[in-house]
């Protein structure tokens, strides 16, 4: 069929393909032409003969359009088939050239499986965590209300219409003994509706039924998935035995799914919640439970959340205890769960994702220069396929299956990278992450990654491959020419990816070091105690069996706290009830004697509340600024004492010595005397601002619900064994009481910012990634310049120029273009930093240190980039040079 | 009888120009001169039906078309033939055949 074609003078229009309609035009009017010359053989008179003829033939405008159709499909078909050889040529040649430059192929593929395996890492946790849906029935319908108490629980359960079921849940934790080991377990207990309203079964065992909830009820666990495979052996069996809880026994009854984690990934076990309706202090006293509920079949959010507004306040009546205000229940709203549960990580996620798709960009245009200088290398195969007759969209197309070739050789690199870093990162970030460790690259992440991969190979090869075939195009008619006008601009569009990618690293870097920096500022900010030589210790009695506020509870801390004190080494040791900076420490309403009195108002809150033992501010090193810190004789019986912090006394009585004034629990109660003033600490985190703390001596804390305290030990010996020490002592008073977290003063202060550590840490990884690929992008460029200008440095040092100057002229030119990308580059990370803002500690987005920082690294790393190739440039011999140019060698 | 729009039997439009071609190769006009002058004018290869059929009998690989110069020293399209054509001519053939002397017998036998 190749011989089925138009004929030369057709071709030569520029129309490679053959022209359709003209073909069919000339079949059929030379048929007609044919009858016509017949007719007039036949004697008759033009007109008639080409009418005649025209008449025998039908309709030719049919025929014609019919013809044209057919012909136009067999030839789309033909083109498809072309195509697809072409493609399986192009892989061919494609597969052959990055064989013969191994070199070039090793560099651009790292390059392009760092960007891709940095996106796809990325990814996969983003898509893991955010955007899959919760792994729960109909998860779009589940939403939460936010926390309450129980009666408001209650209240809104059998008020709301738009919510179908309403559950609840409360975070605990608890000693459990299995009978060989006494451990401190973290759980959630739940009002019996809330796994059925999940659409969550037991994989073993049954689930909870509404008589587990009900006063009486209650004395049965769920597990979770981890907790029986690490504690019970996975044992089947599991289910009908009997572990203690707070010293009371507890019937295990089943074992979750490992897909169900709710509400996150660090839930031991499952306990029914029992409401008990008669303890009306206990149901409208105690909030902080989070309510989870399922939309109703015809509701929407918008409709829920109305409906909530206006339920929610109107409980202010509803509250036995107290009015809680005129604001009550004001900005009540109606989340959808996963929304709730994502909050927290999806903007670190994105902002994640965001410096990953930087350094894939970067990679991209690193790639592209390198292609763009081996395309010079290659411009005379180029030309010679022009010239046998390549079109020039059938050149790009080789060239970007070339690229598509090299990005895929990338992506399987990169791939691989992400699946080993993705363990890696599930395992360092499971407490920020709500579905942490159920993320590994897979499904969806991997066609993210192939996404990225086709577009990645077309971005970086269509450009260098449209100027390489337009060169390409121009010089094919006189192929055996030297290198003539092209390279010039060849260096200009170089420049322009280059300049482009010092302004994508430039944004990176100054996000870094913002981060950095921000970090380095936290890491610094003092806590107001004094961490070093402390060792802290969470001690649980259970309390069935130390009751709280009973004598056998005071006898046992009291014995710990003995033995501890008469350790060697041992400068003080003292008992908190919640530790700073390790778990949050309550807020609390207080009553201030002579301004807040009426205990039915809504009364002011104390951010921090803490109940210590005697010894407390010496063992953590917070010194008593005026007044006196508690003794032994600050026990029950005694007057009621506290120690207020430097912030209560200034807003209380700015005017006075807190000294003596007098402070209430917030109900009618005794009044407790202000005996000393401390400085603020910081208490559920470094970055705190809510400074206000009041301290009780544990022996007089009336209301005491938690058998639970934490030992913290100042001592002048090595912490390791200390805590072997505490843990032993402990289990000679009792076996049955777990100690848990022991550690260090210090691990704990960093540990509450591991969080800000591990976003600057993969920040700055990523910006390193980004620098160097910029420090190659400038190298790679200046190499090029300087060997497509070797004739013009040769001709300038012929004609009297210095090594010196040529040098200044090579980096000048290097430091000029760094200079425009960064700062555009400045531009865009002031722009780009303000989302950042929420990440940052003591330093402003737009920080001058940092942004000139980064100028003056950028600024360094150029010349240090171009230095090698000035160098090289410096000292050719301009004799060689010329003589090569006088011969006309070529490259 | 089942007569389509050319006024030909089905069919036999395409066994008219594999025979027709299988003496020699010959473009479309020359293609409707041999059937009028073969069968005194009965049967005629109306160019409506005979382009399309040109093309689709080229689809399947049974002709092979060519750009001459026409005697007349104008441009025009040749058919030719090809070998799997002759297969097809020698299939259709034998089926007209059976095909007729199945008519034939129908016919007499009344």
């Amino acid at each position: 069929m190749s011989d089925d074609r138009a004929p030369r003078w057709r071709r030569y229009l520029g129309l490679v393909r053959r022209n359709v309609p003209a073909d069919v035009d000339d079949e059929l009017s030379f048929h007609i032409q044919s009858r016509v010359e017949r007719n007039l053989a036949l004697g008759m008179s033009p007109h008639e003969a080409r009418r005649d003829a025209i008449a025998r033939f039908g309709d030719v405008a049919l025929v014609r359009s019919a013809l044209v159709r057919h012909d136009e499909r067999e030839q789309a078909a033909e083109r498809r088939a072309e195509y697809v050889a072409d493609f399986a040529q192009d892989l061919r040649i494609g597969w052959r050239a990055p064989r013969r430059t191994p070199a070039f192929t090793i560099t651009a593929a790292l390059t392009l499986a760092l960007g891709i395996g940095a996106n796809t890492a990325i990814f996969s946790v983003l898509d893991a965590v955010v955007l899959q849906p919760l792994p729960y029935a109909h998860p779009d319908r589940l939403v939460t209300l936010g926390r309450g108490s129980s009666g408001e629980y209650l209240a809104l359960r059998d008020r709301l219409r738009t919510i179908s079921d309403l559950a609840e849940w409360d975070a605990t934790t608890d000693p459990v003994d299995d009978g060989r080991d006494a451990l401190r377990m973290t759980g959630v207990a739940v009002t019996p509706n809330l796994l059925p309203l999940l659409g969550a079964r037991p994989m073993l065992g049954r689930g909870f039924t509404p008589n587990d909830g009900a006063v009486g009820g209650g004395h049965v666990l769920l597990l979770s998935y981890v907790t029986w495979r690490r504690e019970f052996g996975g044992a089947r069996d599991v289910v009908g035995r009997t572990v203690r809880l707070e010293g009371l026994p507890y019937a295990i009854i089943g074992v979750m799914p490992p897909t169900f984690r709710y509400p996150d990934a660090g839930v031991q076990y499952w306990m029914p919640y029992v409401i008990d309706t008669r303890n009306t202090g206990l149901r409208w006293g105690v909030g902080g439970k989070t309510f989870v509920g399922r939309l109703a079949p015809n509701a929407t959010l918008a409709q829920a959340r109305r409906e909530v507004r206006t339920a929610w306040p109107s409980l202010r009546t509803a509250n036995p205890l107290w009015d809680p205000g005129p604001e009550y229940g004001r900005f009540a709203t109606v989340t959808p769960l996963k929304a709730d549960l994502v909050a927290a990580s999806a903007p670190l996620l994105w902002m994640l994702f965001g410096a990953t798709v930087l350094v894939l960009l970067i990679a991209c245009v690193n790639v592209a220069n390198l292609l763009l200088a081996r395309a010079t290398a290659r411009e005379r195969e180029l030309a010679v396929r022009a010239a046998l007759g390549g079109g020039r969209g059938r050149l790009v197309r080789q060239l970007v299956t070339e690229g598509l070739l090299l990005s895929a050789l990338g992506a399987a690199v990169g791939v691989a990278l992400a699946g080993v870093t993705v363990r890696a990162l599930a395992g360092t970030v499971p407490a920020a992450l709500p579905r942490g460790n159920m993320i590994s690259v897979r499904g969806t992440a991997l066609l993210f990654a192939l996404a990225v991969t086709v577009a990645t190979g077309i971005v970086f090869s269509v450009v260098p491959a449209i100027r390489a075939t337009g060169v390409a195009a121009r010089s094919s008619g006189s192929m055996l020419g030297r290198r003539g006008w092209g390279s010039r601009s060849h260096a200009r569009v170089s420049g322009w990816l280059v300049g482009g990618e010092i302004a994508l690293a430039v944004v990176l870097v100054a996000a870094a070091l913002l981060l950095v920096r921000s970090f380095d500022a936290l890491r610094s900010i003092a806590p107001g105690f004094d961490p070093a030589h402390v060792v802290a210790a969470r001690i649980s009695a259970p309390a069935a069996t130390y009751a709280p506020g009973s004598a056998r509870l005071a006898s046992f801390y009291t014995d710990v706290l003995d033995r501890t004190r008469a350790m060697p080494g041992v400068e003080s040791a003292a008992l908190v009830n919640q530790l700073s900076l390790a778990e949050p420490v309550w807020a609390q309403a207080i009553r201030v004697e002579g301004q807040f009195e009426n205990v039915k108002h809504t009364l002011p809150m104390v951010d921090h509340f803490q109940t210590v033992t005697p010894g407390y501010f010496a063992a953590m090193g917070i010194p008593v600024l005026r007044g006196r810190p508690f003794t032994d004789d600050d026990r029950a019986g005694q007057p009621l004492v506290a120690v207020v912090s430097q912030s209560v006394a200034r807003r209380f009585w700015p005017n006075g010595d807190a000294i003596g004034r007098r402070i209430g629990y917030p109900f009618d109660s005794p009044w407790i005397t202000v005996v000393g003033v401390v400085p603020d600490t910081k208490q559920d985190s470094l970055r705190d601002t809510s400074t206000t703390s009041i301290y009780m001596p544990w022996a007089q804390r009336t209301n005491m619900v938690s058998t639970e305290l934490w030992l913290v030990t100042r001592t002048r010996v090595e912490p390791g064994s200390a805590g072997a020490a505490i843990r032993r002592i402990v289990h000679e008073i009792d076996r049955g009481v777990p100690v848990s977290d022991v550690r260090t003063m210090d691990d704990v202060v960093s540990r509450s910012v591991v969080g800000a550590r591990f976003t600057a840490a993969l920040v700055a990884v990523f910006a390193l990634v980004a620098l160097a690929l910029g420090a190659v992008g400038i190298f790679g460029m200046m190499s090029y310049v300087v060997t497509e200008r070797r004739h013009e440095m040769g001709l300038r040092m012929a004609l009297g120029a210095s090594a010196n100057g040529i040098v200044k002229l090579i980096m000048g030119r290097a430091l000029r273009l760094v200079a425009i990308g960064t700062v555009a580059g400045l531009a865009c990370a002031i722009v780009a930093m303000q989302p950042l803002s929420h990440w940052l500690y003591g330093v402003s987005p737009t920080d001058p240190v940092t942004l000139a920082g980064v100028a003056i690294l950028f600024g360094s790393v150029a010349l240090l980039a171009s230095y090698l190739p000035a160098r090289r440039a410096a000292r050719a011999s301009p004799a060689a040079v010329m003589r090569n140019a006088a011969v006309g060698s070529g490259p | 009888m089942p007569r389509d729009k050319t006024g030909l039997l089905h069919g036999s439009l395409d066994l008219i120009v594999l025979r027709t071609l299988s003496v020699q190769a010959m473009h479309g006009y020359a293609i409707t001169q041999h059937v009028a002058r073969l069968t005194d004018g009965v049967l005629t290869a109306d160019p409506g039906s005979l382009y399309p059929a040109l093309e689709r009998l080229k689809r399947n690989g049974w002709i092979t078309a060519k750009w001459q110069q026409s005697p007349t020293g104008r441009r025009a399209r040749y058919y030719a033939i090809t070998r799997s054509g002759l297969k097809q001519l020698g299939r259709e053939t034998n089926e007209f055949e059976r095909f007729v002397d199945a008519m034939r017998r129908v016919l007499r036998a009344t």
